[in-house]
């Protein structure tokens, strides 16, 4: 079966093609500045040329259309027709308390995400119009959703509450939904896969850091905790957001500097994390660099950025009451060499013991990066969200049928 | 129609504003100004605006850049021909409106929109000169425009329901502001009732009861307005005021909209406000107060 994995922005829209009999990607691409009169597709057939091509593509039924000419193409093309597509899986980014995995979709469905833009109101709009335009491109063909926010569902109420009035849990259902849930359900799974154990009996840190980055305390694979909150803001602290600080900062700094809602937002999403101390960048590329020169502003954000990561880390193993493998993932967590250590550095109480040799292997794939005495297994998994959702298409589809 | 590019005729205060936000909202945006002096000076107080909000953390750098590229200078006409709306700014005088408008008339496609960013005057007289008056609409921005989130939408006497509805859903969908609908008279809402408790607040400071930041505080603190009628003035510059009032006295004939003295002198000693520097108050060049 061929399943087409679909993650639309409000302006952008990535692909992937798989062919599950084999998992293999048969094309992948992006169409960016949908909307506008030069718009780019990008497309990456396996084993062909990659072709890129500049038109008028001013929305998302006529992206998907273009998509769907290049798969079909004689010379680019992967498929010959259209009707090879079975299945389509679309990422969603906040599925609230509604759904709790991967879903059909139906009306119901549709109506549900709607009801979630006021949690999501810049993530979710983009993906019902990427549903609606599958729809139209490809009549009668199943299509399924997969949510950041479901995998964490499962978390308690003693966790996913904020201590502060239950009527506005009530009333605006403020809570904690997490995100990233696709790619900690994707690397907790691969963890026991790798260390050939059954996922029930272990207990895993899963840390996802790119330019977002969150922390999943998994247990018996479910997740029972994660740093992000009702929105991606809480938690570490990241390229340009703050993460976890005391609210009274918000509103302290707002009369202060006299800053509307849409303001303080914006300093606390765009202006703040490794930006704010660096003052340079929000790439832990730059900070790392930054710091092995040593410049201060830059050191001080790498400092920061472990010790908080490193404190997470410590209160997710006190919140299972112990912790099996410890697993890194994401642009930061696959490709920071130095990140890894020094975090690590400072977890022997919990008798981690790093090989620094292995810790600096550069690979697409699974690999342990703690030494054979460590009591805490030390995974670096590239994560693959695309794959999580083809299959949750395909196990979906194959169910309903 | 999808709206992609946007022509914006004046780069006063107002122009200004509105070309920054509709530039913000990823609309492309022809500024038109008579003089490339004039529009260096308009392009150059929006980059201000964009720098002053990336001090406040309100925009990022690479948000201030595509704002800004998206905002395109001209100073012929001819060239709006291609705009899928055109909004006017100049400076409130019937005439000159007038003769913008029979311009963009014979530039501009018929089903194009013309709106008028007029505070007080008679969109049916704007669009007097015009073949095709039905597209006439009036589109009343308030200052600061990036801000406040409300636009009058105005029709003329021969503005068409289309014409109507078509502004509507561009100013509640695409610039997604609260869109009011008046229907044409001196001042419709906003001015109208601004006007009369600036001109009421500079009778109270002309009689002495209380001193211009008494008045500002007591109105500011008491009602929660975001600056008091006096600084108010200032921002909207007092001749616009003065204009505003003078034009509302001679429609309605009422003395209620009799511009108060103390507004003259200032008028008259060339303290507009904001933009000299003085009015009631005192303000740098970034308009802050001082």
């Amino acid at each position: 079966m061929k399943v087409l994995v679909i993650n639309a922005g409000s302006s952008s829209l990535k692909y992937q093609l798989y062919n599950m009999t084999d998992e293999s990607v048969l094309a992948k691409g992006l169409v960016e500045r949908i909307g506008m009169d030069s718009s780019i597709l990008n497309h990456k057939p396996t084993g062909k040329e990659e072709v890129t091509e500049v038109s008028e593509i001013l929305e998302h039924t006529t992206a998907i259309r273009k998509v769907l000419d290049k798969l079909t193409d004689p010379e680019h093309g992967v498929i010959e027709s259209i009707g090879e597509i079975e299945a389509v899986g679309h990422r969603v980014v906040h599925g609230g308390e509604y759904f709790k995995g991967s879903a059909l979709v139906t009306p119901e469905v549709k109506a549900e995400i709607r009801r979630l833009f006021d949690l999501a109101p810049l993530h979710n709009p983009p993906a019902i119009m990427g549903i609606n335009a599958a729809e139209i491109n490809m009549p009668g063909v199943p299509q399924v959703v997969a949510f950041d926010t479901a995998f964490h569902q499962t978390m308690e109420e003693k966790v996913y509450l904020y201590p502060i009035p239950r009527v506005l849990y009530k009333k605006h259902h403020v809570r904690r939904y997490g995100a990233h849930g696709t790619s900690h359900q994707y690397v907790s799974r691969i963890t026991a896969e790798y260390l050939d154990r059954s996922i029930e009996d272990l207990k895993i840190i899963t840390c996802h850091i790119g330019n977002g980055a969150s922390l999943t305390a998994v247990k018996g694979g479910v997740s029972v905790d994660t740093s992000m909150g009702l929105t991606p803001l809480e938690g570490l602290m990241m390229g340009t957001r703050s993460g976890d600080l005391d609210p009274t900062v918000v509103t302290f700094v707002m009369n202060k500097e006299d800053l509307s809602i849409s303001e303080v937002n914006s300093m606390l999403n765009k202006h703040s994390g490794l930006l704010a101390i660096s003052g340079s960048s929000s790439d832990m590329r730059d900070i790392t660099d930054g710091w092995e020169e040593g410049k201060p502003n830059e050191t001080l954000a790498f400092e920061m950025y472990e010790y908080r990561l490193r404190k997470y880390i410590g209160a997710y193993a006190a919140a299972m009451n112990g912790v099996d493998a410890i697993v890194f993932t994401a642009g930061v967590g696959e490709n920071s060499v130095i990140v890894r250590e020094k975090v690590l550095e400072n977890l022997t109480y919990l008798g981690i013991e790093i090989d620094k040799e292995l810790n600096k292997v550069r690979s697409g794939d699974p690999r342990r990066i703690s030494t054979p005495n460590s009591k805490v297994e030390v995974l670096v998994i590239p994560t693959n969200e695309e794959l999580m959702i083809a299959r949750d298409t395909l196990n979906i589809v194959q169910e309903s049928n | 129609m999808n709206y992609k590019k946007i022509g914006v005729i004046g780069g006063g205060t107002m122009g200004q504003g509105i070309s920054e936000m509709l530039a913000a909202k990823g609309l492309d945006v022809l500024l038109v100004e008579e003089t490339t002096e004039k529009l260096n000076h308009a392009y150059s107080m929006i980059e201000t605006s964009l720098d002053k909000q990336l001090e406040k953390w309100a925009i990022t750098k690479a948000e201030k850049k595509l704002i800004l590229s998206r905002i395109h200078k001209v100073t012929h006409f001819a060239e709006l021909g291609t705009c899928d709306m055109v909004i006017e700014s100049i400076s409130e005088d019937l005439d000159a409106k007038k003769e913008v408008f029979k311009q963009l008339d014979q530039v501009c496609p018929s089903n194009i929109i013309l709106a008028s960013n007029t505070s007080t005057l008679s969109l049916t007289e704007i669009a007097g000169g015009t073949i095709y008056p039905e597209r006439v609409i009036g589109m009343h921005f308030i200052y600061p425009v990036a801000k406040i989130n409300l636009v009058e939408i105005i029709r003329g006497l021969k503005t068409s329901e289309t014409t109507f509805e078509e502004t509507k859903r561009f100013v509640e969908e695409v610039v997604e502001k609260r869109g009011v609908m008046v229907y044409e008279s001196p001042g419709f809402v906003t001015s109208r009732i601004i006007c009369v408790m600036i001109n009421e607040a500079l009778h109270v400071l002309g009689e002495g009861v209380a001193s211009a930041e008494e008045i500002d505080e007591a109105m500011r603190v008491g009602y929660q307005f975001q600056y008091g009628p006096l600084e108010m003035a200032d921002r909207f510059g007092l001749d616009s005021v003065l204009a505003a009032l003078e034009r509302m006295f001679r429609e309605f004939g009422e003395l209620k909209y009799r511009p108060s003295f103390v507004l003259k002198k200032m008028v008259r000693a060339g303290h507009l406000g904001v933009k000299t520097g003085e009015g009631f108050f005192k303000y740098d060049k970034d308009g802050d107060r001082l």
